[in-house]
Protein backbone atom coordinates (compact mmCIF):
# COMPACT_ATOMS: atom_id res chain seq x y z
CA UNK A 1 0.00 0.00 0.00
CA UNK A 2 2.93 2.82 1.02
CA UNK A 3 5.65 2.91 -1.66
CA UNK A 4 9.12 1.97 0.04
CA UNK A 5 11.15 2.39 -2.77
CA UNK A 6 14.37 4.16 -4.00
CA UNK A 7 14.93 7.48 -2.04
CA UNK A 8 11.73 7.21 -0.05
CA UNK A 9 13.41 4.75 2.36
CA UNK A 10 16.42 6.92 2.82
CA UNK A 11 14.31 9.77 3.74
CA UNK A 12 12.38 7.32 6.30
CA UNK A 13 15.13 5.77 7.91
CA UNK A 14 16.27 9.51 8.41
CA UNK A 15 13.97 11.06 9.67
CA UNK A 16 13.52 8.31 12.23
CA UNK A 17 16.82 8.78 13.12
CA UNK A 18 16.33 11.89 13.78
CA UNK A 19 13.14 11.87 16.09
CA UNK A 20 15.40 9.46 18.07
CA UNK A 21 18.48 12.13 18.37
CA UNK A 22 16.07 14.79 18.73
CA UNK A 23 14.25 12.46 21.92
CA UNK A 24 17.43 12.25 23.26
CA UNK A 25 18.87 15.07 23.44
CA UNK A 26 15.69 17.39 24.18
CA UNK A 27 13.59 14.78 26.56
CA UNK A 28 9.78 15.52 26.39
CA UNK A 29 7.91 17.05 29.18
CA UNK A 30 4.22 15.75 30.36
CA UNK A 31 2.19 18.60 30.54
CA UNK A 32 -0.35 19.26 33.53
CA UNK A 33 -3.74 18.00 32.96
CA UNK A 34 -7.02 19.37 34.49
CA UNK A 35 -10.05 18.69 33.50
CA UNK A 36 -11.78 22.08 33.01
CA UNK A 37 -10.62 24.63 30.89
CA UNK A 38 -7.27 27.06 31.80
CA UNK A 39 -8.19 29.83 32.42
CA UNK A 40 -5.77 33.38 31.14
CA UNK A 41 -3.91 34.68 33.77
CA UNK A 42 -4.36 38.33 34.23
CA UNK A 43 -7.80 38.10 33.36
CA UNK A 44 -9.44 39.29 36.06
CA UNK A 45 -13.40 40.34 36.14
CA UNK A 46 -13.98 38.51 32.84
CA UNK A 47 -11.73 35.18 33.12
CA UNK A 48 -11.71 33.51 29.66
CA UNK A 49 -10.63 29.90 29.23
CA UNK A 50 -8.48 28.68 26.86
CA UNK A 51 -11.05 26.20 25.13
CA UNK A 52 -13.54 28.91 24.74
CA UNK A 53 -10.70 30.78 22.64
CA UNK A 54 -10.75 27.73 20.90
CA UNK A 55 -14.39 27.90 20.30
CA UNK A 56 -14.07 31.18 18.64
CA UNK A 57 -11.43 29.79 16.54
CA UNK A 58 -13.56 26.76 15.08
CA UNK A 59 -16.46 29.10 14.79
CA UNK A 60 -13.80 32.06 12.47
CA UNK A 61 -12.84 28.28 10.62
CA UNK A 62 -16.31 27.69 9.69
CA UNK A 63 -16.78 31.16 8.55
CA UNK A 64 -14.11 30.68 6.41
CA UNK A 65 -15.51 27.53 5.23
CA UNK A 66 -19.18 28.91 4.30
CA UNK A 67 -17.48 31.84 2.61
CA UNK A 68 -15.26 29.37 0.55
CA UNK A 69 -18.29 27.10 0.11
CA UNK A 70 -20.21 29.76 -0.98
CA UNK A 71 -17.97 31.28 -3.56
CA UNK A 72 -16.80 27.91 -5.12
CA UNK A 73 -20.14 26.80 -5.79
CA UNK A 74 -21.03 26.51 -9.09
CA UNK A 75 -23.96 28.52 -11.04
CA UNK A 76 -26.96 26.59 -12.02
CA UNK A 77 -26.00 25.40 -15.04
CA UNK A 78 -22.45 24.51 -14.92
CA UNK A 79 -22.19 21.29 -14.50
CA UNK A 80 -17.83 21.79 -14.90
CA UNK A 81 -16.73 18.89 -12.28
CA UNK A 82 -14.42 21.26 -9.86
CA UNK A 83 -11.78 19.67 -8.37
CA UNK A 84 -9.85 20.63 -4.73
CA UNK A 85 -11.12 21.16 -1.36
CA UNK A 86 -14.92 22.18 -2.70
CA UNK A 87 -15.13 18.53 -4.64
CA UNK A 88 -14.29 17.00 -1.08
CA UNK A 89 -16.87 19.20 0.44
CA UNK A 90 -19.12 18.77 -1.86
CA UNK A 91 -18.96 14.76 -2.05
CA UNK A 92 -19.80 14.38 1.52
CA UNK A 93 -22.34 16.65 1.84
CA UNK A 94 -24.08 14.83 -0.25
CA UNK A 95 -23.08 11.16 0.95
CA UNK A 96 -24.27 12.82 4.50
CA UNK A 97 -27.83 13.85 2.82
CA UNK A 98 -28.37 10.61 1.27
CA UNK A 99 -27.87 8.64 4.64
CA UNK A 100 -29.94 11.31 6.66
CA UNK A 101 -32.53 10.91 3.80
CA UNK A 102 -32.56 7.33 4.30
CA UNK A 103 -33.20 7.45 7.93
CA UNK A 104 -35.46 10.60 8.11
CA UNK A 105 -38.08 10.67 5.00
CA UNK A 106 -38.61 13.71 3.04
CA UNK A 107 -40.60 15.94 5.41
CA UNK A 108 -38.64 17.22 8.14
CA UNK A 109 -35.05 16.47 5.69
CA UNK A 110 -34.59 20.25 5.86
CA UNK A 111 -35.20 21.25 9.59
CA UNK A 112 -33.23 18.01 10.94
CA UNK A 113 -30.64 18.13 7.98
CA UNK A 114 -29.56 21.73 8.73
CA UNK A 115 -28.94 20.89 12.56
CA UNK A 116 -27.29 17.63 11.42
CA UNK A 117 -24.90 19.28 9.27
CA UNK A 118 -24.19 21.87 11.69
CA UNK A 119 -23.63 20.07 14.85
CA UNK A 120 -21.44 17.48 12.69
CA UNK A 121 -19.13 20.14 11.24
CA UNK A 122 -18.49 22.33 14.58
CA UNK A 123 -17.64 19.07 16.63
CA UNK A 124 -15.37 17.95 13.76
CA UNK A 125 -13.36 20.82 14.14
CA UNK A 126 -13.47 21.00 17.56
CA UNK A 127 -12.08 17.42 18.12
CA UNK A 128 -9.54 17.68 15.25
CA UNK A 129 -8.38 20.83 16.88
CA UNK A 130 -5.85 18.83 19.51
CA UNK A 131 -4.26 17.05 16.38
CA UNK A 132 -2.37 20.73 15.16
CA UNK A 133 0.75 21.14 16.25
CA UNK A 134 1.26 23.63 18.65
CA UNK A 135 -2.36 23.36 20.54
CA UNK A 136 -1.50 22.11 23.68
CA UNK A 137 2.15 23.02 23.96
CA UNK A 138 2.81 26.53 23.18
CA UNK A 139 1.16 28.43 25.78
CA UNK A 140 2.11 30.71 29.42
CA UNK A 141 4.39 29.72 31.27
CA UNK A 142 3.31 29.91 34.83
CA UNK A 143 4.13 29.19 38.04
CA UNK A 144 3.19 25.72 39.92
CA UNK A 145 2.79 27.30 42.94
CA UNK A 146 -0.47 28.32 45.23
CA UNK A 147 -0.50 30.15 48.03
CA UNK A 148 -2.29 28.37 51.03
CA UNK A 149 -4.58 30.49 52.32
CA UNK A 150 -4.58 28.96 56.13
CA UNK A 151 -0.82 29.76 56.31
CA UNK A 152 0.19 32.54 53.85
CA UNK A 153 2.96 29.79 52.96
CA UNK A 154 3.70 29.10 48.87
CA UNK A 155 2.60 26.03 48.40
CA UNK A 156 5.04 24.47 45.20
CA UNK A 157 4.03 21.20 42.93
CA UNK A 158 5.74 19.51 40.25
CA UNK A 159 6.81 21.38 37.34
CA UNK A 160 10.28 22.41 35.66
CA UNK A 161 12.76 24.96 35.28
CA UNK A 162 12.93 27.11 32.67
CA UNK A 163 15.48 27.93 30.01
CA UNK A 164 16.05 30.72 27.11
CA UNK A 165 15.80 28.89 23.81
CA UNK A 166 16.56 31.30 20.49
CA UNK A 167 15.57 35.02 20.33
CA UNK A 168 15.00 35.13 23.85
CA UNK A 169 12.03 32.82 24.20
CA UNK A 170 11.47 31.12 27.53
CA UNK A 171 11.03 27.58 27.51
CA UNK A 172 10.43 24.59 30.16
CA UNK A 173 13.72 22.84 30.43
CA UNK A 174 13.32 19.05 30.05
CA UNK A 175 16.14 18.19 31.70
CA UNK A 176 15.80 20.09 34.75
CA UNK A 177 13.05 19.11 36.77
CA UNK A 178 12.22 21.29 39.77
CA UNK A 179 13.58 19.91 43.33
CA UNK A 180 12.15 21.81 46.35
CA UNK A 181 14.65 23.02 48.82
CA UNK A 182 13.98 19.99 50.84
CA UNK A 183 14.44 17.34 47.95
CA UNK A 184 17.27 19.15 47.26
CA UNK A 185 18.95 18.29 50.81
CA UNK A 186 18.84 14.56 49.79
CA UNK A 187 19.73 14.47 46.64
CA UNK A 188 23.48 11.99 46.10
CA UNK A 189 26.19 13.67 45.25
CA UNK A 190 26.17 12.16 41.77
CA UNK A 191 22.59 13.47 41.54
CA UNK A 192 23.74 16.69 41.83
CA UNK A 193 26.78 16.63 39.52
CA UNK A 194 24.63 15.53 37.16
CA UNK A 195 22.22 18.34 37.53
CA UNK A 196 25.08 20.63 36.96
CA UNK A 197 26.25 19.12 33.75
CA UNK A 198 22.46 20.12 32.91
CA UNK A 199 22.90 23.66 33.82
CA UNK A 200 19.87 23.30 36.01
CA UNK A 201 19.82 25.93 38.73
CA UNK A 202 17.75 23.67 41.95
CA UNK A 203 19.53 20.25 43.26
CA UNK A 204 22.77 21.56 42.71
CA UNK A 205 24.53 22.34 46.13
CA UNK A 206 24.75 25.81 45.31
CA UNK A 207 21.19 27.80 46.85
CA UNK A 208 18.79 29.04 44.52
CA UNK A 209 18.92 33.19 44.79
CA UNK A 210 15.92 34.69 43.89
CA UNK A 211 15.97 36.88 40.58
CA UNK A 212 15.11 40.20 42.08
CA UNK A 213 11.57 41.53 41.26
CA UNK A 214 10.58 44.72 39.50
CA UNK A 215 9.05 47.09 41.04
CA UNK A 216 8.11 49.10 37.84
CA UNK A 217 4.66 49.35 36.09
CA UNK A 218 5.64 46.98 33.47
CA UNK A 219 7.19 44.00 34.09
CA UNK A 220 7.80 42.33 30.80
CA UNK A 221 6.50 38.42 31.25
CA UNK A 222 7.13 36.68 27.84
CA UNK A 223 5.83 33.54 27.55
CA UNK A 224 6.32 30.25 24.79
CA UNK A 225 7.31 26.91 25.82
CA UNK A 226 8.20 23.11 24.28
CA UNK A 227 7.24 20.07 24.89
CA UNK A 228 7.54 16.98 22.69
CA UNK A 229 10.78 16.08 21.03
CA UNK A 230 10.50 14.95 17.83
CA UNK A 231 10.60 16.22 14.42
CA UNK A 232 7.69 16.92 12.18
CA UNK A 233 6.93 14.53 9.35
CA UNK A 234 8.29 15.88 6.47
CA UNK A 235 6.58 13.85 3.73
CA UNK A 236 4.80 14.25 0.80
CA UNK A 237 1.79 13.13 -0.33
CA UNK A 238 2.72 9.99 -1.85
CA UNK A 239 5.67 8.64 0.43
CA UNK A 240 4.96 6.68 3.91
CA UNK A 241 4.48 8.70 6.96
CA UNK A 242 7.53 7.76 8.93
CA UNK A 243 7.90 9.15 12.33
CA UNK A 244 6.99 11.07 14.63
CA UNK A 245 3.96 13.85 14.59
CA UNK A 246 4.48 15.47 17.76
CA UNK A 247 4.48 19.21 18.45
CA UNK A 248 6.88 22.05 16.83
CA UNK A 249 8.39 23.97 19.36
CA UNK A 250 10.66 27.40 19.72
CA UNK A 251 8.24 29.47 18.71
CA UNK A 252 8.63 33.07 19.50
CA UNK A 253 5.42 34.38 20.50
CA UNK A 254 4.38 37.95 21.64
CA UNK A 255 5.37 39.49 25.29
CA UNK A 256 2.42 40.47 27.73
CA UNK A 257 2.62 43.29 30.14
CA UNK A 258 1.91 42.78 33.59
CA UNK A 259 1.20 45.67 35.63
CA UNK A 260 2.13 45.20 38.52
CA UNK A 261 0.38 46.57 41.64
CA UNK A 262 2.19 49.18 43.67
CA UNK A 263 2.78 47.94 47.27
CA UNK A 264 2.11 44.18 46.90
CA UNK A 265 4.72 42.27 48.14
CA UNK A 266 4.19 38.75 49.51
CA UNK A 267 1.25 36.60 48.41
CA UNK A 268 -0.43 35.56 45.54
CA UNK A 269 -0.05 39.28 43.54
CA UNK A 270 4.08 38.67 43.97
CA UNK A 271 3.75 35.23 42.51
CA UNK A 272 1.98 36.02 39.25
CA UNK A 273 4.73 38.43 38.74
CA UNK A 274 7.54 36.23 38.93
CA UNK A 275 9.71 36.60 35.77
CA UNK A 276 10.49 33.69 33.74
CA UNK A 277 13.99 32.81 34.56
CA UNK A 278 13.28 32.20 38.32
CA UNK A 279 14.25 29.04 39.94
CA UNK A 280 12.44 29.43 43.05
CA UNK A 281 9.06 28.44 41.67
CA UNK A 282 8.56 25.22 39.55
CA UNK A 283 6.79 26.53 35.71
CA UNK A 284 4.45 24.76 33.92
CA UNK A 285 3.01 25.49 30.50
CA UNK A 286 -0.72 26.60 30.24
CA UNK A 287 -1.61 26.67 26.96
CA UNK A 288 -3.23 28.91 24.41
CA UNK A 289 -5.58 26.81 22.63
CA UNK A 290 -7.02 23.56 23.75
CA UNK A 291 -9.34 21.65 21.90
CA UNK A 292 -13.38 22.87 22.60
CA UNK A 293 -14.92 18.88 22.74
CA UNK A 294 -12.39 18.61 26.31
CA UNK A 295 -14.45 21.22 28.33
CA UNK A 296 -17.69 19.91 29.73
CA UNK A 297 -19.00 23.28 29.43
CA UNK A 298 -18.64 22.98 25.17
CA UNK A 299 -20.29 19.33 25.12
CA UNK A 300 -23.19 19.98 27.35
CA UNK A 301 -23.85 22.92 25.36
CA UNK A 302 -24.31 21.18 22.22
CA UNK A 303 -26.10 18.54 24.38
CA UNK A 304 -28.48 20.66 25.31
CA UNK A 305 -29.13 22.30 22.04
CA UNK A 306 -29.98 19.32 20.67
CA UNK A 307 -32.38 18.05 23.03
CA UNK A 308 -34.26 20.95 23.40
CA UNK A 309 -34.36 21.47 19.58
CA UNK A 310 -35.70 18.07 19.28
CA UNK A 311 -38.34 19.15 21.74
CA UNK A 312 -39.28 21.87 19.70
CA UNK A 313 -39.53 20.43 16.75
CA UNK A 314 -42.20 18.16 18.60
CA UNK A 315 -44.12 20.51 19.33
CA UNK A 316 -44.30 22.05 16.35
CA UNK A 317 -45.20 18.88 14.71
CA UNK A 318 -47.89 17.46 17.18
CA UNK A 319 -48.85 20.84 18.89
CA UNK A 320 -49.92 19.84 22.93
CA UNK A 321 -50.47 16.07 21.70
CA UNK A 322 -46.20 15.78 21.88
CA UNK A 323 -47.31 15.38 25.84
CA UNK A 324 -48.80 12.33 24.90
CA UNK A 325 -45.80 10.64 24.82
CA UNK A 326 -44.95 10.92 28.07
CA UNK A 327 -48.03 11.39 30.22
CA UNK A 328 -49.96 8.64 28.56
CA UNK A 329 -53.48 8.03 30.28
CA UNK A 330 -55.23 6.95 27.16
CA UNK A 331 -55.47 3.98 28.20
CA UNK A 332 -55.13 3.32 31.98
CA UNK A 333 -59.10 3.22 32.37
CA UNK A 334 -59.60 1.13 29.31
CA UNK A 335 -56.85 -1.75 29.10
CA UNK A 336 -56.12 -3.66 32.26
CA UNK A 337 -52.96 -3.13 31.97
CA UNK A 338 -52.96 0.58 31.27
CA UNK A 339 -51.07 1.43 34.03
CA UNK A 340 -47.81 0.08 32.10
CA UNK A 341 -47.64 2.85 29.51
CA UNK A 342 -48.14 5.69 32.64
CA UNK A 343 -45.15 3.76 33.67
CA UNK A 344 -43.26 3.82 29.87
CA UNK A 345 -44.22 7.54 29.26
CA UNK A 346 -42.64 8.72 32.75
CA UNK A 347 -39.22 6.45 31.69
CA UNK A 348 -39.04 8.03 28.53
CA UNK A 349 -39.38 11.30 30.03
CA UNK A 350 -36.18 10.56 32.53
CA UNK A 351 -34.97 9.27 29.32
CA UNK A 352 -34.60 12.85 27.83
CA UNK A 353 -32.59 14.12 30.47
CA UNK A 354 -30.34 10.59 30.10
CA UNK A 355 -29.81 11.91 26.57
CA UNK A 356 -28.56 14.95 27.64
CA UNK A 357 -25.85 13.39 29.59
CA UNK A 358 -25.06 10.88 27.45
CA UNK A 359 -24.56 13.16 24.68
CA UNK A 360 -22.27 15.93 26.03
CA UNK A 361 -20.20 13.15 28.48
CA UNK A 362 -19.41 10.21 25.18
CA UNK A 363 -18.45 13.61 23.37
CA UNK A 364 -16.25 14.97 26.19
CA UNK A 365 -14.61 11.13 27.49
CA UNK A 366 -14.04 10.34 23.89
CA UNK A 367 -11.92 13.55 23.14
CA UNK A 368 -10.80 14.17 27.13
CA UNK A 369 -9.08 10.71 27.38
CA UNK A 370 -7.98 11.18 23.57
CA UNK A 371 -6.03 14.21 24.30
CA UNK A 372 -4.18 12.62 27.43
CA UNK A 373 -3.60 9.47 25.25
CA UNK A 374 -1.74 11.80 22.90
CA UNK A 375 0.48 13.86 25.86
CA UNK A 376 1.38 10.03 27.37
CA UNK A 377 2.36 8.65 24.14
CA UNK A 378 4.37 11.68 23.36
CA UNK A 379 6.35 11.14 26.51
CA UNK A 380 6.45 7.66 26.20
CA UNK A 381 7.79 7.13 22.82
CA UNK A 382 8.57 10.81 21.28
CA UNK A 383 9.75 9.42 17.91
CA UNK A 384 6.66 7.30 17.26
CA UNK A 385 3.32 8.89 18.09
CA UNK A 386 1.39 9.09 14.55
CA UNK A 387 -0.49 6.04 15.09
CA UNK A 388 -2.18 7.41 18.35
CA UNK A 389 -2.47 10.63 16.29
CA UNK A 390 -4.47 8.40 13.19
CA UNK A 391 -6.78 7.16 15.60
CA UNK A 392 -7.72 10.82 17.38
CA UNK A 393 -8.32 11.28 13.74
CA UNK A 394 -10.55 8.53 13.33
CA UNK A 395 -12.11 9.04 16.47
CA UNK A 396 -13.18 12.74 16.15
CA UNK A 397 -14.80 12.22 13.22
CA UNK A 398 -16.56 8.76 14.15
CA UNK A 399 -17.96 11.28 17.46
CA UNK A 400 -18.75 13.80 15.13
CA UNK A 401 -20.70 11.65 13.24
CA UNK A 402 -22.50 9.94 16.16
CA UNK A 403 -23.72 13.21 17.67
CA UNK A 404 -25.05 14.63 14.70
CA UNK A 405 -26.57 10.56 13.66
CA UNK A 406 -27.93 10.73 17.21
CA UNK A 407 -29.79 13.90 16.85
CA UNK A 408 -31.04 13.47 13.78
CA UNK A 409 -32.40 9.96 15.28
CA UNK A 410 -34.00 11.60 17.50
CA UNK A 411 -35.72 14.49 15.64
CA UNK A 412 -37.45 11.84 13.74
CA UNK A 413 -38.40 10.20 16.48
CA UNK A 414 -39.95 12.87 18.14
CA UNK A 415 -42.18 13.68 14.88
CA UNK A 416 -43.71 10.07 14.87
CA UNK A 417 -45.69 10.64 17.72
CA UNK A 418 -46.43 7.66 19.86
CA UNK A 419 -47.33 4.55 18.93
CA UNK A 420 -46.51 5.21 14.92
CA UNK A 421 -43.95 2.56 13.28
CA UNK A 422 -40.79 3.70 11.43
CA UNK A 423 -41.40 1.46 8.60
CA UNK A 424 -44.11 4.01 7.50
CA UNK A 425 -41.39 6.32 6.97
CA UNK A 426 -39.15 4.90 4.82
CA UNK A 427 -42.40 3.71 2.65
CA UNK A 428 -43.18 7.14 1.96
CA UNK A 429 -39.50 8.39 1.24
CA UNK A 430 -38.53 4.89 -0.95
CA UNK A 431 -40.78 6.90 -3.30
CA UNK A 432 -39.48 10.27 -3.55
CA UNK A 433 -35.71 10.11 -2.79
CA UNK A 434 -33.65 12.66 -4.97
CA UNK A 435 -30.48 10.60 -4.65
CA UNK A 436 -29.74 6.94 -5.36
CA UNK A 437 -30.04 5.36 -2.13
CA UNK A 438 -29.60 1.26 -1.00
CA UNK A 439 -33.02 -0.73 -1.25
CA UNK A 440 -33.86 -1.37 2.44
CA UNK A 441 -33.72 -5.17 2.63
CA UNK A 442 -36.30 -6.12 5.29
CA UNK A 443 -39.49 -5.09 2.80
CA UNK A 444 -39.37 -6.91 0.02
CA UNK A 445 -36.97 -9.51 -0.17
CA UNK A 446 -37.25 -13.01 0.41
CA UNK A 447 -34.42 -14.62 2.73
CA UNK A 448 -34.44 -17.36 0.59
CA UNK A 449 -33.29 -14.98 -2.18
CA UNK A 450 -31.12 -13.09 -0.77
CA UNK A 451 -27.86 -15.03 -1.93
CA UNK B 1 1.33 11.67 55.51
CA UNK B 2 -2.22 12.94 54.85
CA UNK B 3 -1.32 13.59 50.77
CA UNK B 4 -0.11 10.04 50.33
CA UNK B 5 -3.06 8.54 51.97
CA UNK B 6 -5.30 11.26 49.33
CA UNK B 7 -2.67 9.84 46.16
CA UNK B 8 -3.62 6.57 46.79
CA UNK B 9 -7.52 6.80 47.35
CA UNK B 10 -7.05 8.31 44.44
CA UNK B 11 -5.28 5.52 42.27
CA UNK B 12 -7.13 2.89 43.62
CA UNK B 13 -10.91 4.43 43.17
CA UNK B 14 -9.89 5.60 39.47
CA UNK B 15 -8.29 1.93 38.82
CA UNK B 16 -11.40 0.39 40.03
CA UNK B 17 -13.63 2.49 38.31
CA UNK B 18 -12.23 1.21 34.88
CA UNK B 19 -13.44 -2.04 35.56
CA UNK B 20 -16.90 -0.78 33.40
CA UNK B 21 -15.18 -1.07 30.60
CA UNK B 22 -15.31 -4.63 30.53
CA UNK B 23 -18.91 -4.70 29.68
CA UNK B 24 -17.49 -1.96 26.77
CA UNK B 25 -15.34 -4.98 25.34
CA UNK B 26 -18.37 -7.28 25.80
CA UNK B 27 -20.47 -5.54 24.01
CA UNK B 28 -18.57 -4.40 21.05
CA UNK B 29 -17.72 -8.19 20.31
CA UNK B 30 -20.94 -9.50 20.53
CA UNK B 31 -22.37 -6.16 17.87
CA UNK B 32 -19.53 -7.25 15.58
CA UNK B 33 -19.58 -10.84 16.16
CA UNK B 34 -23.13 -10.18 14.75
CA UNK B 35 -22.24 -8.15 12.09
CA UNK B 36 -19.80 -10.26 10.47
CA UNK B 37 -22.46 -13.24 10.54
CA UNK B 38 -24.72 -11.12 8.99
CA UNK B 39 -21.96 -10.21 6.44
CA UNK B 40 -21.41 -13.88 6.22
CA UNK B 41 -25.18 -15.05 5.42
CA UNK B 42 -26.18 -11.83 3.14
CA UNK B 43 -22.58 -10.23 1.22
CA UNK B 44 -24.45 -8.12 -0.87
CA UNK B 45 -25.65 -5.81 2.17
CA UNK B 46 -21.90 -5.73 3.43
CA UNK B 47 -21.75 -1.97 3.50
CA UNK B 48 -25.45 -1.26 5.07
CA UNK B 49 -24.63 -4.07 7.71
CA UNK B 50 -20.52 -2.41 8.14
CA UNK B 51 -22.42 1.38 8.37
CA UNK B 52 -24.61 0.06 10.90
CA UNK B 53 -21.92 -2.07 12.72
CA UNK B 54 -20.15 1.15 13.36
CA UNK B 55 -23.18 3.26 14.95
CA UNK B 56 -23.62 0.24 17.23
CA UNK B 57 -19.41 0.06 18.57
CA UNK B 58 -19.99 3.81 18.85
CA UNK B 59 -22.97 3.33 21.23
CA UNK B 60 -21.35 0.49 23.28
CA UNK B 61 -18.00 2.37 23.39
CA UNK B 62 -19.94 5.16 24.46
CA UNK B 63 -20.68 3.30 28.14
CA UNK B 64 -16.89 2.33 28.66
CA UNK B 65 -16.09 5.99 28.11
CA UNK B 66 -18.77 6.92 30.80
CA UNK B 67 -16.80 4.74 33.03
CA UNK B 68 -13.56 6.42 31.96
CA UNK B 69 -14.95 9.57 32.48
CA UNK B 70 -15.35 8.87 36.10
CA UNK B 71 -12.14 7.44 36.45
CA UNK B 72 -10.98 10.79 34.99
CA UNK B 73 -13.15 12.84 37.31
CA UNK B 74 -11.64 10.82 39.94
CA UNK B 75 -8.41 11.47 38.92
CA UNK B 76 -8.05 15.15 38.16
CA UNK B 77 -10.98 17.12 39.41
CA UNK B 78 -11.16 15.67 42.88
CA UNK B 79 -8.88 17.33 45.40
Amino acid sequence: MINWNGKRRWIALILLIAGIVVMLTVPPIIPVIQLPGEVYPGGGNLPMTNTLMASIVVWILLGLLLIYVRGAMPKSGDEVPRGGFYNIFEMLFEGLYGFIHNIVGEKHMRYIFSFFMTIFLIVLLSNWLELIPGIDSIGFLEPHAEVDEATGEVVTEGGYETMTVLFGAQALNPKCPWVSPEEAASLTVEAQAARIVNNCKTGTGAPVAETAREEEPAAVATEASTEAAATETTATEEAGVEVAAADTSDEETSGEAVVEESGAEAGEEALHHVPPGDASVPWVVLPFLRAPSTDLNMTAALALIAVVMTQVLGFRELGIGYLTKFFNFKTLFSSPLGGIDVAVGLLELIGEFAKILSFSFRLLGNIFAGSILLFVMSFLVPFLPWPFFILEFGVGALQAFVFGLLTAIFMSQATAGHGEHHEEQEDEHANTAEYPVEVDTAEGLNPAEAH
Amino acid sequence: MEESVLLAGKAIGAGLAMIGALGGGIGIGLSVGGAVQAMGRNPDFASTIQTNMILGVAFAEAVAIYALVVSLIILFVLA
